[in-house]
């Protein structure tokens, strides 16, 4: 246990880094350099910071989404503000893992699980508040286009699952190779199942990167919210402009490429990035147009509060994105052990 | 698809009286024994009534309110249809006369438990300042005996209980924010907002209306089916019916339902000893209370004190000033429709859901005094067949081609002030009732002030409409709100009541409703009316048992009770932000 | 222009080709909507009411068989329902005689007006004196340009005989009652909502397009037909009732604020 104390490991780790880069390297070279690193860091769970950051950042997109729909909901219950401060709790720990490694050892996790919690909670009151409206489930899709939106509670759980990821992951500086990963945090939860020794167990893929086919799980459920969402909201425009089709087509493409790419490899190298480019492209296309929606709107940017609100939701087509960006990684990630 | 996987949705069951879909009415009701006298008769379970009696209740007094209408079964009586929504109104007989005479119906006052706000569109803005101060101000109508700021943590109140849903700030009269959060725009809303903004003139999207955008408790939140003015089977409409008879009930209150009340009766000593009514069977039977309060609309209640006629009070009860009918007042509601290329579908969405009051103070450039709002209207086929038969003459073949094109057509509200009258009142017709009580005679006509404020706010109406986007524009010329008629005031000799509702003339007679107000500014009066109930009921809760005996009058403004919400007040919605105008505090 | 009632056109026209349209069972841009169709959605009292307006008209009961033979060829210029079947016309008279019989009213009078029923009374005999002062005949054996030019006179204000009963009758408010109920009884009824497009009963179903007319998916888009009321009408044009005036006296009275 001693031996793995982190600040020791930290310092020669950094030094066995900085020993891989050549001095004086040409510009183009040190980027295939950077490159190379990066996609080294990323396969073998080296890139803890940044996947913490992705998961603050993303939380605090939700964050800003649930912000406004529950205030369109009029924070009828105290409830309903559980999601603001999780989320925003979530973003900051995403900065504080991406500084601190006692952080993302600790209070990363933390948050993630309490966030997680709350999106079951929110998933539980969404689906009552459907029951509730005049219906109720015996009008599923009236109910679901202008009830509280069903599946918005999961996807809000995307980010607190990648924080949960990355609290496992090991950073880019971490000790080397070969080495049988212990948790390299003193404090970490995860002591008190593996009591010193180091099975060959899931944790131990996640932290090694191994977690390619987990990674295509995430992408295939957050794609299918996701393009449920976009379904259900461009339903209720009747599909006004042939391009609200595109989401509609994609998202289960991406979420069946994703959901076979778990079991094939093949398909994980070749067919899931295209298909997570198209949905990341497709997605800042859709931002943009709903930027140009909000605009259009009656009073337009003069009334920018309120045609944000009620406009096209500006935040969902990064959410798609979203989906398309984990498609992205657990195609370089590498996949669990046989 | 023709049906519901699960069939076709059927009748409720089980529950004997349903308030709304899923709101259950706390059983039993209290019942007084027939002659057993109580603290307070109120007559008339509407705006004021209601709100009224849910706080005098919950204070621990002992209430009967009356209403002559039925005890609403939401979920069993009330229909989603133009038509069948008749027996909302008041349809027992008024005679209109004078050069403008009011239309009634539909228009204006309810008959059943809830009263108007079962079929209120439910525009809740506040008044504005200078509504209270216009005789100082502009020289026109007369003041208020309170000020604004009396009423202000009422409007807050009132708010919150209903509660209210509209924009985040509200820049007109006291800037304020609202509980609850706007609702989404429908085609008419879309129009208004897009011509004010391409006028440069300020709108606000979404509200203030009290319908809930998120549920609360155990209220839906709105559907947007448009059917607000036929009675709001949902629940997300707040009506007093919903929002306070049932805590005034679990507070141990009695509702008599179906019950007219026809006569105020005095005792030796000139105080009220209570009232004569109708019992649903038509028998005519007596209860006695310690005080009464009128609650009965600007029609009923200055016929209820005219009719109470008796020895020392021969031109009515609290009438020695004469202005017992007098002053009534209406807001000009000319409605203004325009035609659009793209089909609008305006009956979807409240009816109520944006509005402007931009043009609600006096303007010095202006040849008229105050001013008037503009608001959405979303008249369902019937209503508006005959806002085509008015506004364009439309019959035969030409009003089938016209309603072909409903979906086609949004109709904005203007809402105009009026200044108060004294030629315009209530009187007694020589026609009788089925109770054999005369019925109520009105005398409307229009003065200089209001012909010009009239003119010039149906022709702004009228270029919102066009900056809209219409190609055709019609209007009709339509009257709304009445309130009035048994006027506040700080001298017995030229009002009704003081400013408690107090009358004048008899210790322990009020009235609490929109007659007692002295003006009436171009807001939609129901928030006003329930906050001037609110501040009724504090009074008479601080004054406690000296209103029943005492000739005393404390003039002391009552601390403000907040602790008298209903039950669901607190813990809903959103914090209120502090007022953005400077004032000291009321008190 | 006054002679051969049979043999003239009755049916609106398609102003490009002169061809009659109609008769139809449902007649207006929504051919495909049909707001009974929707009935499983409303709930069950709403059911209950509309399906009762559908299948049980009332009997005449207040009104003699001379006086309904009267006012149904005056509801029919009113609201004329020749480009409707048989089969999809909507009874009016039924509706306006259940009303006065049963004294259902709508709580006010115009002073210096009758009660309904007596209004009603005494305009059928008005426009059945102008009828006999004009043409010697009954107003319902008149030919229908004739019964509309009859009707437009109402319509302006300047009744062409029996005056002594106008005195009585104010004709702008005998006229704005006439319409109302012919439009209350043809417009609540759902043929007359699949005609314009309106949606009907909306609960516990409601409406998610709220913008931009869109239809709902149960609803239907707009599909456009020109046409002309017979060459032979003059209910088509659109003039104010009863002349100008800065704020006519006769508001309307649907419920709106």
């Amino acid at each position: 246990m001693a031996g793995h104390d982190s600040g020791l490991n930290e310092d020669g780790d950094r030094a066995a880094t900085q020993q891989i880069e050549p001095p004086f390297a040409p510009p183009t070279a040190r980027l295939e350099r950077n490159f190379a690193l990066a996609d080294r860091d990323i396969r073998e769970g080296r890139f803890q910071r940044w996947l913490a950051l992705i998961a603050g950042a993303s939380s605090a997109l939700s964050g800003l989404e649930v912000t406004y729909e529950h205030y369109r909901g009029g924070y009828s219950r105290r409830i309903m503000y559980t999601p603001l401060v999780l989320s925003s709790a979530l973003a900051a720990s995403g900065v504080a893992a991406f500084v601190s490694p006692r952080a993302a050892k600790t209070l990363l996790p933390f948050v993630s699980v309490m966030t997680l919690a709350d999106c079951g909670i929110g998933f539980y009151f969404h689906v009552r508040g459907i029951a509730r409206k005049p219906g109720g489930w015996r009008l599923p899709i009236t109910n679901m286009v202008m009830g509280p939106p069903v599946f918005a509670p999961l996807l809000f759980g995307t980010s607190a699952y990648l924080g949960l990821i990355a609290s496992f992951l090991r950073r880019s500086d971490s000790p080397g190779n070969g080495a049988l990963p212990l948790p390299t945090h003193s404090a970490h939860w995860a002591h008190a199942f593996v009591h010193g020794h180091e099975p060959i167990d899931w944790r131990q893929d996640l932290r090694e990167g191994r977690f390619g086919g987990q990674m295509a799980l995430a992408a295939a459920i957050s794609a299918a919210l996701s393009g449920f969402e976009a379904w259900y909201s461009h339903y209720k425009n009747n599909f006004r402009y042939g391009v609200q089709w595109t989401p509609v087509v994609i998202a289960p493409l991406m979420s069946v490429t994703a959901l076979v790419a778990t079991r094939s490899v093949r398909v994980a190298h070749a067919g899931l990035p295209i298909v997570s480019a198209l949905a990341v492209a497709n997605g800042s296309i859709g931002f943009a147009y709903h930027v140009r929606g909000v605009l259009r709107r009656p009073g337009g940017a003069r009334k920018l509060v309120y045609n944000i609100i009620y406009g096209p939701p500006i935040f969902a087509p990064l959410l798609f994105a979203a989906s398309g960006f984990f498609g992205l990684l657990a195609s370089l990630l590498r996949r669990r052990r046989q | 698809m023709k049906a519901p996987p699960l069939g076709a949705f059927a009748a409720p069951n089980g529950e004997p009286h349903m308030p709304g879909p899923i709101q259950r009415l706390p059983r039993p009701m209290r019942t007084f024994a027939p002659g057993e006298e109580v603290d307070y008769v109120v007559v008339g379970v509407g705006a004021g009534g209601g709100v009224l009696t849910q706080r005098l209740a919950r204070a621990g007094f002992r209430v009967i309110a009356f209403d002559a209408g039925p005890f609403w079964d939401t979920e069993r009586d009330w229909v989603s249809d133009e038509q069948g929504a008749h027996d909302l109104y008041w349809n027992e007989m008024r005679i209109t006369g004078g050069d403008h005479p009011l239309a009634f119906g539909a228009n204006n006052s309810g008959k059943g438990v809830g009263g108007s706000t079962v079929h209120w569109a439910s525009f809740t803005p506040r008044l504005h300042p200078s509504d209270f101060r216009i005789h100082s101000n502009d020289g026109v109508g007369v003041d208020w005996p309170i000020a604004y700021d009396d009423l202000r943590p009422y409007y807050e109140l009132i708010e919150r209980e209903l509660p209210v849903a509209g924009p985040a700030y509200y820049p007109w009269g006291d800037p304020h924010n609202y509980p609850y959060a706007p609702h989404p725009l429908g085609g008419v809303g879309d129009a208004l907002v897009r011509g004010c903004t391409n006028l440069g003139i300020g709108v606000v999207a979404g509200g203030p209306v009290a319908i809930l955008s998120g549920s609360r408790a155990d209220r839906p939140h709105c559907i947007y089916r448009g059917f607000c003015i036929q009675g709001c089977k949902v629940g997300a409409k707040a009506s007093t019916l919903i929002t306070h008879v049932p805590d005034a009930i679990a507070n141990g209150a009695e509702i008599r339902a179906n019950c007219m009340v026809g006569r105020i009766e005095l005792g030796v000593d000139g105080r009220a000893r209570g009232v004569t009514y109708f019992d649903p069977a038509g028998r005519e039977r007596f209860q006695p209370a310690k005080a009464v309060v009128v609650a009965g609309y600007s029609i009923e209640t200055p016929r209820l004190l005219l009719n109470s006629a008796c020895s020392g009070f021969e031109n009515g009860l609290a009438n020695s000033s004469d202005c017992v009918g007098r002053y009534l007042m209406a807001q000009a509601g000319n409605v203004v429709l325009g035609r659009f290329e793209q089909p609008v579908r305006m009956y979807k969405a409240p009816p109520a859901h944006a509005l402007t009051e931009a043009f609600y103070e006096t303007d010095p450039r202006r040849d008229f005094a105050r001013g008037f709002a503009i608001q959405t209207v979303g008249p369902l086929p019937i209503a508006f067949a005959k806002q085509m038969m008015t506004a364009k003459g439309a019959w035969g073949w030409g009003l089938r081609q016209v309603m072909m094109d409903y979906n086609h057509w949004a109709a904005f509200g203007f809402l105009g002030e009026l200044l108060p009258n004294a030629a315009n009142r209530v009187q007694l017709a020589e026609e009788r009732d089925r109770h054999g009580l005369p019925v109520a005679k009105i005398t409307f006509r229009l003065f200089d002030n209001d012909k010009k404020l009239i003119a010039f706010g149906k022709q702004k109406t009228i270029d919102v409409m066009g900056a809209a986007g219409a190609q055709e524009v019609v209007q009709e010329a339509r009257y709304a709100h009445l309130v009035g008629a048994a006027r506040m005031g700080s001298d017995p000799r030229t009002s009704v009541v003081d400013g408690f509702g107090r009358t004048h003339d008899i210790d322990n007679l009020f009235v609490c409703d929109g007659s007692i107000m002295p003006t009436q500014g171009s807001a939609n009066p129901g928030l006003t009316i329930m906050a001037l109930a609110a501040r009724c009921a504090d009074y008479l809760i601080a004054q406690g048992a000296s209103i029943f005996t005492s000739s005393r009058r404390d003039t002391q403004a009552p601390p403000v009770r907040r602790d008298l919400s209903p039950p669901d007040t607190a813990g809903h919605g959103m914090p209120r932000l502090r007022s953005w105008r400077s004032t000291a505090p009321s008190r | 222009m006054t002679m051969l009632p049979r043999t003239i056109e009755m049916r609106p026209v398609d102003p490009q080709t002169g061809a009659p349209v109609g008769p139809l069972a449902q007649p207006g841009y929504y051919p495909d909507f049909h707001t009974l169709d929707q009935q499983s959605y409303w709930d069950a009292k709403t059911r209950a009411v509309v399906i009762d307006r559908v299948d049980n008209v009332p009997p005449i009961r207040f009104f003699n068989g001379q006086q309904a033979r009267t006012l149904t060829a005056i509801c029919d210029r009113i609201l004329p329902q020749d480009d409707r079947d048989e089969a999809h016309r909507i009874p009016i008279v039924p509706q306006i005689d259940r009303r006065l019989f049963e004294d259902i009213g709508d709580g006010y009078r115009y002073e210096g007006m009758p009660p309904d029923p007596e209004a009603f009374t005494l305009g059928i005999e008005a426009i059945e004196q102008i009828a006999q002062a004009m043409h010697g005949r009954d107003f319902a054996s008149l030919g229908p340009p004739d019964q509309e030019h009859i009707l437009r006179s109402l319509h302006d204000g300047t009744p062409g005989a029996a005056h002594d009963i106008w005195l009585r009758l104010p004709v702008e408010r005998f006229w704005t009652l006439l319409v109302t109920d012919c439009v209350s009884a043809y417009y609540a009824h759902p043929y007359a909502w699949d005609e314009i497009g309106f949606g009907g009963p909306a609960y516990p179903r409601a409406y998610m397009r709220l913008e931009n007319g869109e239809p709902e998916p149960w609803e239907s888009e707009e599909q456009r037909y020109a046409w002309n009321p017979p060459r032979w009408s003059v209910s088509g044009a659109f003039e104010p009732v009863g002349g100008k005036e800065e704020q006519p006296a006769s508001p309307s009275q649907g419920g709106m604020h």
